[in-house]
């Protein structure tokens, strides 16, 4: 695959970085001192709507569908509802899906008086916190990325993974689909979709691929397409930038190129 | 206990309708007690595909209502009585009904069936919901374009999320001939990108046509067409038989084809 240079016209086309930039935009699991945490996006009354009911339950689903096997069976998870609503319903099915999965809900940690009601009466240990975002600490300063995030599975048309950290992919990724990570992105298997390495806006990140046949890919906020002619043969690949544009090279180069000390000046000259 | 089967695409116009009425015909034929339903609420199509529009009474919403008992809206096939349509309303929208009724008749309809397969409307919107919701098993059906497989990619994203887990893949409208030239993605291709396991290949045929405007499946005769053959073997790898797939390339696999193949699939430059 040929290196595609940057296409400034549509560097303003990627908000940045209120939308992306926001760690907690998606479900995620957590562990900390052997248990799980189950953290919610923040419930988000605006048409972005990123955030609805089916949405959450959705991306719930799909994380629990992807990463199954590395949780022990009964481990313990407390639920990050934040200032969520959650009716007693919601709080069941979100129960019954961990119990699929083998886990247990325990504890429910919200800022809602009316979700704290629903997880009593529901038979869960509550905490209640007063609405300040203390959970979300400010954006001042550099934030550290959070811990990757393993996906066991086809990412498929229409899902969108989001993590603040780096995102590992264990199966393809299709087109339709879009992976958008803090970090770098690795995919072990194809990329056909569209991938967004550096999100917050780290132009050292990487994209690793199998087989690198793309939509798009995105490193902070520079965009390259996939070229017009299909390479005759796939080898794995690592798109990264240098001297302001997205390179793509051969993944056997490219840790030649910029591991070993001696090789890393030929580099800027290919 | 009953196989509760939705036939599902995404994308209109593929062939979910005509796929249902074929392989319930099939399953009906081998001795199956079955139930269709048509979940396409407002755009009902499955009665005519089985040329049964004439003798519907009550439909799925009156059901609900409670203005009539299941048995009554069940409409039997005279040719083949193992198969019987739950017709859906025509003069209602998707929004009609909701999940929890649907998940209700459906497993109402379980006591008395072997399979029940389910027309899903195109679409993931409420139709769709309501024809998944009780579902145990999915048949996706894709035709190999792009956008029918984009679609299906979809749908098989929220299947899964729906934790509906066996899902079979249908292969519809191959053109073998379009294929063997490289002008139509292979069944290969679709299985690459879909990665689900495949339960049949169904040929493009003219045939197909002629038989839904009549409104007699060509399940009902299967020995006369490749693609009654296909269906026919697509409801008997339903009831977990291994049956060896027709080789759909053979007769277009000549001397001529297989040296303008080796010359395209040399390496460039």
């Amino acid at each position: 695959m040929n290196p595609d240079s940057s296409i400034p016209a549509s560097v303003s086309a990627i908000p940045q970085p209120t939308a992306e930039g926001n760690p907690n935009l998606q479900v995620r699991f957590k562990s900390e001192g052997g248990r799980l945490l189950l953290m919610l996006p923040p419930d988000v009354d605006s048409a972005s709507s990123a955030s609805t009911w089916s949405d959450v339950w959705q991306q719930l689903k799909q994380r629990l569908n992807a990463g199954e096997r590395f949780w022990q069976p009964d481990t313990a998870v407390h639920l990050i509802a934040r200032d969520r609503l959650l009716d007693v319903r919601q709080l069941q099915a979100i129960a019954d899906a961990l119990a699929d999965a083998q886990l247990q809900l325990k504890r429910v940690y919200t800022s809602r008086r009316q979700t704290a009601v629903a997880a009593a009466t529901t038979g869960y240990s509550v905490e209640q916190h007063s609405p300040v975002a203390h959970l979300n600490q400010g954006t001042e300063g550099g934030q550290a990325l959070a811990d990757p995030l393993y996906v066991q599975a086809t990412v498929r048309s229409g899902m969108e993974i989001r993590h603040p950290g780096t995102v590992v992919i264990l199966g393809d990724v299709n087109p339709g689909s879009s992976v958008v990570a803090d970090g770098d992105v690795l995919v072990w298997g194809s990329l056909r979709g569209v991938a967004q390495a550096g999100a917050a806006g780290n132009d050292r990140c990487l994209i690793m691929a199998l087989r690198m046949e793309p939509t798009q890919i995105r490193i902070a906020n520079l965009v390259a397409r996939a070229p017009e002619n299909p390479p005759a043969q796939y080898y794995p690949e690592v798109a990264y930038v240098s001297a302001g544009s997205i390179r793509i090279t051969k993944a056997a180069d490219f840790s030649r190129a910029n591991f070993l000390p001696e090789a890393s000046s030929e580099q800027g000259r290919q | 206990m009953s196989r509760i089967i939705v036939v599902t695409s995404g994308k209109g116009g593929v062939g979910k309708t005509t796929c249902t009425a074929n392989i319930g015909m099939a399953l009906a034929q081998r001795g199956h007690k079955i139930a269709v339903v048509d979940a396409d609420f407002g755009l009902r199509n499955l009665d005519l595909l089985l040329g049964l529009e004439n003798r519907i009474v009550y439909t799925a919403v009156e059901v609900l209502a409670g203005e009539c008992r299941l048995e009554q809206a069940l409409v039997k096939d005279k040719r083949q009585p193992n198969l019987s349509l739950l017709p859906a309303a025509q003069n209602r929208t998707k929004e009609a009904v909701s999940p929890d009724q649907m998940k209700q008749l459906i497993n109402t309809l379980a006591k008395s069936f072997e399979y029940i397969l389910i027309d899903c409307p195109a679409g993931i919107e409420m139709g769709f919901r309501n024809a998944v919701v009780a579902a145990k098993e999915a048949i996706v059906v894709t035709t190999p374009e792009i956008a029918a497989v984009r679609d299906a990619d979809r749908v098989v994203g929220l299947l899964e999320a729906n934790d509906i887990k066996k899902l079979h893949l249908i292969v519809n409208r191959l053109k073998p001939a379009m294929v063997q030239e490289d002008k139509m993605m292979s069944v290969k291709d679709v299985q690459e990108i879909l990665a689900i396991p495949l339960i049949g290949v169904v040929p493009d045929d003219e045939r197909v046509l002629v038989s839904t405007n009549r409104g007699e499946p060509l399940a009902l005769s299967p020995n006369i067409s490749v693609v009654g053959m296909a269906i026919n073997n697509i409801a008997r790898r339903l009831e977990g038989e291994k049956v060896p797939f027709l080789d759909l390339m053979a007769a277009y696999d000549d001397l001529f084809s297989r040296i303008r193949r080796m010359f395209r699939n040399s390496p460039r430059q």
